[in-house]
This record gives structure tokens, sequence and C-alpha cells, in this order.
């Protein structure tokens, strides 16, 4: 190894033997980067304009995978209902977290409880979850959610099968679970607001709502555009959800373009085709993290 | 910074090279064999490894202990054989990784609708000088070829033939009182009395009348059988090697608009049908939750040995006539052979199979193979009842025919009406041709929405299933 | 008594000064309430996979209730053997400890040089590393996949310890760490006489317990959790893990009741291990601020 007083030269311009040290030191890191995160995009494309027999590219054959692709029935179906997913958890597992952290912060009693109990579906398994929760939205009168409602005299109803709900219900769950860590962010940007600018809003003669809704509110606002686009992105790769808890259904109702993929790979071995697809879903993310991005430097 | 640029791009290339060189091993390894077996016309016997992918799983002991019993016949036959029990339980998201990596057993089983997308994928063995060799290629059954067979070659041979017919539990007909005076269960002739049977039996035992599948293909494959038997075909061989769809023809309108009313009108159908697939189907039948299920002649050990049915519960009858007429859907479980085997391999495959008397031979090790099998059945409650004839050798046939009677375990007019049906003529029907698993799939979405929906539009779901599957034959047959 | 703990309240609208308004004193019981209504929603559906494992099949199939009629322990122990889950939490133990060490080190490394180091051209790579964030690697699962058959390196858990060297979240979360440092001390070390990885194992890596005891812990449980890539590994190797055995319980022969036992198995210890860190999670997960 080199000895230390070799980096103790001086570092300005050139290519100096310690940033060579420096880049070994993380070479192995790099590798495993490269080979886990970023050569796979690229291959994704490489994959998706070969022709395959199972893993074996076979020959070249230009844009035949997407036209395919979005030629095929589900595409739509699976393209639209990701964009409903997002849709839904903004309505949804957007807006709860900041509800919770902000009736949190207001308590004193049990807050700690509150903190710990909201953060703990987050500990649960994510595969774990999903079959929980198939259990609460059985139809029939032995599924979970039915026996509470059969206590409060509401008939049984058929939850995931009904199409209109599949993807809110689902959505629910997913703000199950992540609801109580994202809230714990909110809460910790709501600690750092300083005590006098309420006490400055009080004389001013500003009412407890009004406090929420002129110094919480945008004391939060960047925390939450942050969160807002890392939820979106997650959203967009939604796969288990569907698999396990309705196979995609009811009639496509629930399909996701992750899980297209899924079956496109590792269903019918067509790698290519679920490449291709991959491709799409990054030039998807890729546009909108741009169009975030541009909206976030406008307004500042 | 471009030459930071550099190296990190040279980065890159290490890693799509090394990347790149792994692949040139792997066919290095997949090739090596292949060359193996030109240049084995070598004197001496070379030591061969069976891997038997077809080895019980390990709960079963019963069932080793009659495998067993073949190795050791099998080792006193072929000394330069070492077998390896490898049991492999096929399923799609593990079989790429493993063949891929060069560890799929030299045979193993694998489902009804895998063949032709393993051949496509080349995973699969060309063994048609194999079975050439041998003869077997004449005797095996055309239609069960005709399903192991791209452009004339052949990929595997098959366990069994199997019909679909509808299994009943007898328990709950027994419970709903339909059943005649000796005790046999008064089976649904027609679709139309499928309904009232199914009904009847709700309202008696409160249990599902009929376990219908709507998650996943096998709800299409099922649904097709129905289809056949309202006058549909579903998928139409232009002879020009295209297909025309035909999803939407009357008959199969009218087919889909009986389960709806099974779902809406009758009410008969388990809690969940989008939750049931061709195992939850067993698991209801044998449970006792569903009265009937359409399933074949090859699966009576799944209500049984592995949901508890006792084995004189179990009966099946015909599939129902309809008002197009009577099929049953016929098709066939096939062994194939991993890609890396070599002509010796397989030759020692395919002789294991002839001891087990699963092939066209009726040598007295065959016999003495399919006499064990049949007496682990016995023991196990699993009934023992004829096969499809898989193969059309005679002397085969005649001798299963005598060891069904022998090891009968069974009342045979449990199962009368469904051996009528399947042996009078036309009435065994192939699955339809064109790409069948996209069709099911297209089929099980429209049962999804009618199950789901009392005010589906049956005629418009299946219009945009077949312009659906359409788009997919033509995109995939062109002229 | 209720309220007088409130003039102590740091966070949130509601102050102090507020109290003597009725209103508001209602205002802060249903606050309360509603809190109790969430962390009673948060944690019930856990509580109920505990009180339905205890039913057996008939009844969980049959009768029309939350509660058990008998709390029989014992059915958790036959359900175990029979379901020989002994061997999938080897296989989940053997998987998680070996994402651990490979997380820490080189996370570790990678963020060190980033954040300390700082070589000519480290920019770019930062760069990588939080596009990397954002461009979810699930995305390239087929390319990925495709690529550990090529390398031969599926079927063992190898490919699955060494994914955890590679995760962006962790490497800012540490790089953030390492960047508030003093530079003098690192200074001091190499004038001692340290090299570049001396300096890491020996200043670096005590100074920074807090951060890799976090770091850890998310790892052990994400790693406990993870299930589509070691699914696509591990499934059929006899080296399935407990995500992939419940997984598969689900279309197994495995009646409903043994799959939620599987299901609280699979949930027990990332609970013991948040009984016990319930602190360092719920901080780290505030501090981090970038959620994975």
């Amino acid at each position: 190894m080199v000895k230390a007083n070799t980096l103790n030269r001086n570092n300005k311009t050139k290519f100096k033997r310690q940033d060579l040290v420096g880049w070994l030191v993380m070479l192995p890191s790099l590798i495993l980067f490269a080979f886990f995160v970023w050569e796979p995009l690229l291959e994704s494309i490489r994959l998706s304009l070969y022709s395959a027999k199972g893993i074996r590219l076979q020959e070249f054959v230009g844009l035949e995978n997407y036209i395919r692709l979005f030629r095929h029935p589900d595409f739509l179906a699976a393209f639209r209902n990701t964009f409903l997913y997002i849709f839904y958890s903004l309505i949804i597992g957007f807006m709860v977290p900041i509800v919770m952290a902000v009736l949190i912060s207001e308590t004193v009693h049990l807050k700690s409880f509150f903190r710990v109990g909201v953060y703990f579906p987050n500990m649960v398994p994510g595969m774990a979850t999903i079959m929980m929760w198939s259990f609460f939205f059985r139809p029939g009168n032995t599924g979970v959610l039915n026996i509470l409602l059969s206590k409060v005299g509401i008939s049984p109803q058929v939850w995931l099968n009904n199409p209109k709900w599949t993807i809110p219900l689902i959505i629910i769950t997913m703000t199950w679970k992540s609801a109580g860590s994202t809230s714990l962010i909110y809460m910790a940007g709501i600690s750092r607001i300083s005590s006098e600018l309420y006490e400055a809003a009080t004389i001013d003669g500003a009412g407890i709502w009004q406090r929420v809704r002129h110094i919480i509110v945008p004391s939060i606002f960047s925390l939450a555009k942050t969160l807002l686009i890392l939820q979106i992105i997650s959203v967009f790769q939604i796969l288990y959800e569907p698999l396990v808890m309705t196979n995609g259904g009811p009639n496509n109702a629930s399909i996701s373009l992750m899980m297209l993929t899924y079956n496109y790979a590792f269903r019918d071995f067509n790698y290519p085709m679920g490449a291709a697809l991959s491709v799409v879903i990054c030039a998807i993310l890729i546009v909108l993290s741009g169009i975030y991005t541009k909206l976030t430097k406008d307004k500042e | 910074m471009k030459r930071l640029l550099c190296l990190l791009l040279s980065l890159v290339m290490i890693m799509s090279l090394t990347v790149g060189c792994g692949k040139e091993t792997t066919e290095d390894a997949t090739s090596t064999p292949q060359s193996q077996d030109t240049s084995s016309p070598t004197p001496e016997p070379e030591k061969v490894v069976l891997k038997l992918g077809i080895w019980p799983e390990p709960t079963l002991t019963d069932d080793i202990a009659v495998h067993e019993g073949y190795v050791e016949r099998f080792n006193e036959l072929y000394p330069n054989v070492e077998v390896v029990p490898a049991h492999y339980k096929y399923a799609t998201d593990t079989f790429v990784p493993m063949a891929e990596a060069g560890n799929c057993p030299t045979i193993f089983e694998t489902w009804f609708t895998e063949p032709q997308k393993l051949i496509a994928g080349e995973f699969i063995a060309d063994i048609t000088d194999n079975l050439k060799a041998r003869g077997w290629d004449k005797a095996m059954n055309p239609s069960i070829r005709e399903l192991l067979s791209k452009d004339g070659r052949i990929y595997g041979t098959p366990r069994d033939g199997y019909a679909l017919g509808i299994m009943l539990n007898v328990e709950l007909f027994e419970e709903a009182g339909l059943v005649d005076e000796n005790g046999y269960p008064l089976y649904p002739k027609t679709w139309d009395e499928l309904a009232e049977t199914a009904k009847k039996i709700k309202d008696a035992t409160g249990q599902a009348g009929l376990c219908l599948l709507a998650k996943d293909n096998a709800g299409g494959w099922h649904w097709s059988n129905i289809a056949w038997c309202f006058g549909a075909t579903l998928t139409i061989d232009n002879g020009d090697g295209t297909f025309t769809a035909n999803l939407n023809s009357p008959e199969a309108i009218a087919a889909m608009n009986y389960v709806k009313d099974l779902k809406w009108k009758y009410d008969v159908l388990t809690a969940d049908p989008l939750n049931e697939d061709w195992g939850t189907g067993f698991t209801a039948l044998g449970t006792g939750t569903a009265a009937m299920y359409i399933a074949a002649n090859d699966a009576v050990n799944q209500p049984t040995q592995v949901n508890g049915l006792p084995l004189d519960k179990l009966a099946m009858c015909a599939i129902p006539e309809g008002p197009g007429g009577q099929y049953s859907l016929f098709g066939g479980t096939p062994y194939v052979f991993a890609n890396n085997a070599t002509y010796e391999e397989i030759e020692a495959a395919l002789n294991y199979l002839e001891i087990m008397g699963q092939a066209p031979v009726a040598s007295d090790e065959a016999i003495a193979g399919m006499r064990a099998g049949a007496q682990n059945k016995v023991a196990n409650g699993v009934p023992v009842i004829p096969r499809f004839p898989s193969w059309i050798d005679q002397e085969v046939l005649d001798a299963e025919a005598k060891i069904i009677e022998e090891f009968g375990n069974v009342d045979t007019n449990m199962y009368q009406s469904y051996f009528d049906a399947t042996k009078s003529d036309g009435n065994l029907r192939m699955e339809e041709p064109g790409l069948t698993q996209d069709m099911y799939a297209e089929i099980t979405k429209v049962l999804q929405a009618v199950i789901i929906d009392p005010d589906a539009d049956v005629e418009a779901l299946l219009n945009k299933a077949n312009e659906n599957y359409q788009s997919l034959l033509d995109q995939t047959f062109k002229k | 008594m209720f309220f007088k703990s409130y003039s102590a309240k740091k966070d949130g609208a509601i102050r102090s000064f507020d109290l003597h308004s009725f209103r508001v004193k209602l205002l802060i019981i249903c606050i309360v309430v509603i809190c109790a209504i969430i962390a009673f929603v948060c944690l019930f559906p856990t509580v109920w996979v505990f009180l339905a494992s205890f039913k057996d099949i008939r009844e969980f199939r049959r009768e029309v209730t939350i509660f058990p009629s008998k709390f029989d322990f014992s059915v958790f122990v036959k359900t175990w053997n029979d379901l020989k889950f002994i061997k999938y939490y080897i296989n989940s133990l053997i998987m998680v400890v070996g994402c651990v060490i490979c997380s820490v080190i080189f996370n570790g490394l990678i963020a060190y040089v980033l954040g300390i180091l700082k070589p000519k051209g480290h920019q770019i790579v930062t760069g990588l590393v939080m596009w990397s964030l954002l461009i979810p690697s699930t995305t390239s699962i087929v390319a990925l996949f495709v690529n550990v058959n090529r390398l031969g390196l599926s079927r063992s858990f190898i490919p699955i310890w060494l994914s955890y060297g590679a995760n962006a979240f962790i490497v800012v979360l540490y790089k953030q760490y390492f960047e508030r440092m003093p530079a003098d001390l690192f200074e001091a070390a190499k004038l001692d006489g340290c090299n570049v990885l001396q300096v890491f194992l020996k200043i670096l890596v005590p100074l920074s317990t807090p951060i890799i005891s976090v770091a850890t812990i998310f790892t052990i449980t994400a790693a406990w959790s993870d299930f589509l890539f070691p699914f696509l590994i591990l499934n059929g190797t006899g080296k399935e893990t407990v995500m992939i055995a419940i997984f598969s319980f689900r279309t197994s022969n495995a009646t409903d009741v043994e799959v939620l036992r599987a299901i609280l198995f699979s949930i027990i210890p990332p609970t013991i291990l948040f009984l016990i860190f319930q602190k360092q999670i719920t901080d780290g997960a505030a501090a981090g601020a970038l959620k994975e």
C-alpha cells in the first residue's frame, strides 16, 4: 500500500498518485455499483434490441420488441394503471403522513408511543404486509374487514374484486406500511420550527388553524416536494402488491408496468420483451424526474 | 475532466467485458457435451450419469421406496449408469436459472402448457433420434406427439394422457341427498343440470356447487372445454400458417353467459373464483368446500392423497353435454430432457422410463414397474384407474388393463360415465391451435369481468378479447 | 392535570398560552383520540395475525370472530416443525449477515473516498450515485438477472450479498456523516504514518459507530424483507429465505392458518429488533430525511 506521506503532496490540477489511491480504494465498490446498478441499465437497452432463446441472444431485431410491446393488449392497461396508482398514491399516500405528522406533533401524552406505533408497520416485511392485507380484503364473510363490517351491520363487500376499488385499496395497503416512516420525517421538520414564529404569529392574531396553515405547511413544503418525487418513483415500481393480491386482475384492473415486465421475463421467459419494457419504464422515470426538476427550478 | 470520463468509461467496458467472458464460458459449458456425442463411439462403455428430476419429493417416502426399487433393477441392467436422485418440481421462476447454470436434471416432468415455450427457448433436448432408434416415435399417440414436437422434431415423451371430466365430492352429494339407491352420485348430464345440481348442493350444504377457476390461464383452459360443448370453436386454422380468432361467436357468448349465470343467477361458485387456481381447486374439492370441479383423470391423487378426501368419496363423471355436443379436452403431461444431455444420457433416461413402465414396451421389467406403481397408489389411497393411451402399443395397453384390474381399489361405477364418454368417437378434443396460452389469458380476463359484475356486457367483453387475441395472432403468424 | 404537561410542549401550533380556551382543550383531546385511533390502525393487522393464528382451519374458515376460541401455543410449535421453518430462518440469517458485511465494507469505502479522500473526478461518481438513488435498480432486474446467470453466479448467496454493497442510500448516509468530521483528524493520522486503509479502519470506523449501527439496522431489516432478487436467484435451491418461503406457502398445500403462522414467524425477528433499537430506528428514519 502507498504510504501516507505520498498523500501530502500538493493536490492541484494534475491527476496525482493519491487520486489513483482514492480510485483504487473505491474500485471494488465501483465495480459493484457498475454491476448491480449502472451496467444493467445499458444491458436492458442491448437486450431489448435482440431476439433471444432463453438468455442467449440470437439476432439484432431493431425496435421490433418495442413495436410488439406497444401493440400488446396488456400494455395499455398496465400503462394506464401505473398512472392510476400514482394518482391515488398522491391523493391518499401523500396527504396521510402529513396529517399524521401534524397531529402527532400536537400531542404531549403518549407521544413516543404514537411515534413508535406508526413506525411499526414499516418494520413488517413487505411480503408479510401484502399477505396479511390479502386476508383483510378477502371476500365472503370470513374476510377480516367483512367481519368488522358485520359487527356494524354492513353486508360483506368484495373489496379487491371490485375493479373500481382495486387500485385504491392496494394504495391503502402501501400507505399503511410506509406512512409512519414518512410522517417521522415530517415531524422532524416540524420540530425544527422555532417557537418564536408561533409566538409572533399569535401576537398578530393568528388562530391555531392559521398557524398550521401559514407556519407549519410552508416550513415542510420543500421536504414534501422531495418526498413527493421519491414517492412517485417508488409507486412506479409497484410489483409485489398486484402480483400477490390480485395477479393483475380483475380483468387487468391492477396490472402494473413492473408486473408486466415480471410476466414477460419470469413467466414467459421472454427476456428481450421484459428488457424493452424496463427501458420504457426508465425513460418515463427520467422524463418525470426532469419535469420535476424543471418545475421546482421555475418556482425558485 | 476528460481523462476521468475515460477512466469511467473504461471501467464500464471492463465490466461489460467480464460479463461477456461469463457468457462465453457458459456457452462453452453447454456446447462441450454436444461435441462429446460426436466423438462418443469409443469402444468401452463410458460412465454415464443420469440425474433424475422425476424423483419424488422428500416427503413422499413410499414413492421414494418405489423408485429405489426401480434404481436397483436399473443398475443390474445398466451397470455403467450412475443414477443421481435430483428431485425437481418444475416452476417457471426456478427453471431458467437452473437450466442456464447447467444444473438441469437429465429428465424432468413439466406441465401441459410448457413444452412449446421450452422448445422455443432451446431449453430441452431434441430426442427424435433416440426415439427413432427405438421405434418409439411411431408408438406415440399422434396427437400427443404433436404437442411435444416442433418442425417435425420430437422433444419429449408422454407420462400420461389426460382428458378433462368433472370430479365429484361424493360426501357433499350425499349430504344434499343427490345419490341413487345404490349410493352413486346423481351426476349432471348437461350443463343446465350441472347448474341445478350445484344449486341443490349449495342450498342443502352451504358449500359451493362448482369450483370455477378465474385466477390464471387455467381459467381459460377449463372454459374452452365448456365453450366447445356450447358449439364454439375458438381459433380457426386458416391452413396457410395463419389463424383467425373466434372468441365472440354466438356459441362462445352463450358459454360465457352460462358462466355468468352460475355466479349471478344460481350463485353456486366458491367465495372468490378470482383466487382459485388449479391447486386450490383440488383443495376446495378435497376438503369439501366445493362439490364439483373440472379436472382430469391423471390428477386423482390431488383430492385424495394430497387433500385428504377418502378414496371412496371421489367420483368422476363426463363433461356435461351442451347445445353444441359433448367434448373432453385431451392433452398429455410430458417428460422432457435437459438440452445439455448427451445421447447416452437420454438413452439412460429412456431406459429408466422403460423400467418404470412408462414406455411403449411390455417387457417383464416394464410390467413389474407398472405393478410397483399401482401397488404404491393403493397404499396411499390414490384411485387406480385407467390412463389414456399415450402410447398406442397394443401389448402395453393390454398389460396396463390387466394391472388395473388386479389393483383396482375403487368402484368403477364411480368413474363409468367419464370413461364411457371419453371412449366414444370424436369426444376427445385437443387444445385450440394458435397462441393457446395467450388465448387463455384473454378469456381469463373476461371470466374475471363477468364474475365480479352482474351487469357485465358479455358480448362487448368477448369482442374486445377477440380483437386482442387476433392482434397477437397477426403479430406472430405472418403469411 | 392532563393539560399541565402541555406547558412544556415544544412542537406544533398549539402553544401553552392557548390552553385557557375550552375549545382548545377539546381540540387537544380530539387530537389525542385521533392519534390513538391511528396507532390502533397501525398495530391492529399484526395483532390480528397473532390472534387468528390460534384458530384451527375450520374455525378460521367458518367462524365470524376476531378472537380465537382458545389460546394454545403448541399450534405454533407444530406449524414451525411441519413447515421446517428453522431451515428458512438459518438461510435468512446467512443472507442477512453477508449483506450487512458487504454493506458496511463496500458502501463505507466508497463513502470514505467520496466524502473524505475526494480524488480528482470524484464528483462524477457522486453524481452517478445520486442518480442511482432516483432510478431504482428494480427496473433493470431483467438485465441484472440475465447478467448474473451469464456469470454463472445464480443459485448462490454471493450475488445477493454483493448487491447490498451497492446501495446508494447507505452511501449517501455515510457520506453525509463523514463530511461532518473534522479534517484535522485525518491529517494527524497521516502524519503518524497511517495509510489510507489504516485511516479508514483505525480512525473513521471507530468514530462512526452511531451511523454504522443505524445503517446496519436498516440493512438488516431491508435484507430480511428482500424478496424479488433473492427469489429469482435462490428459489428452488434449498437456500430459500423466510420471504421466499411465505410466498411459496401461499400457493402450496399449507392451510390458511399455517400461512398466517408463517407470516407471524416472518414478523417476529424485525419486531424484536425494533423493540430493542426503537430509538435508533425512529431517530435514524427521521435523520436520513431521504427514504429508501
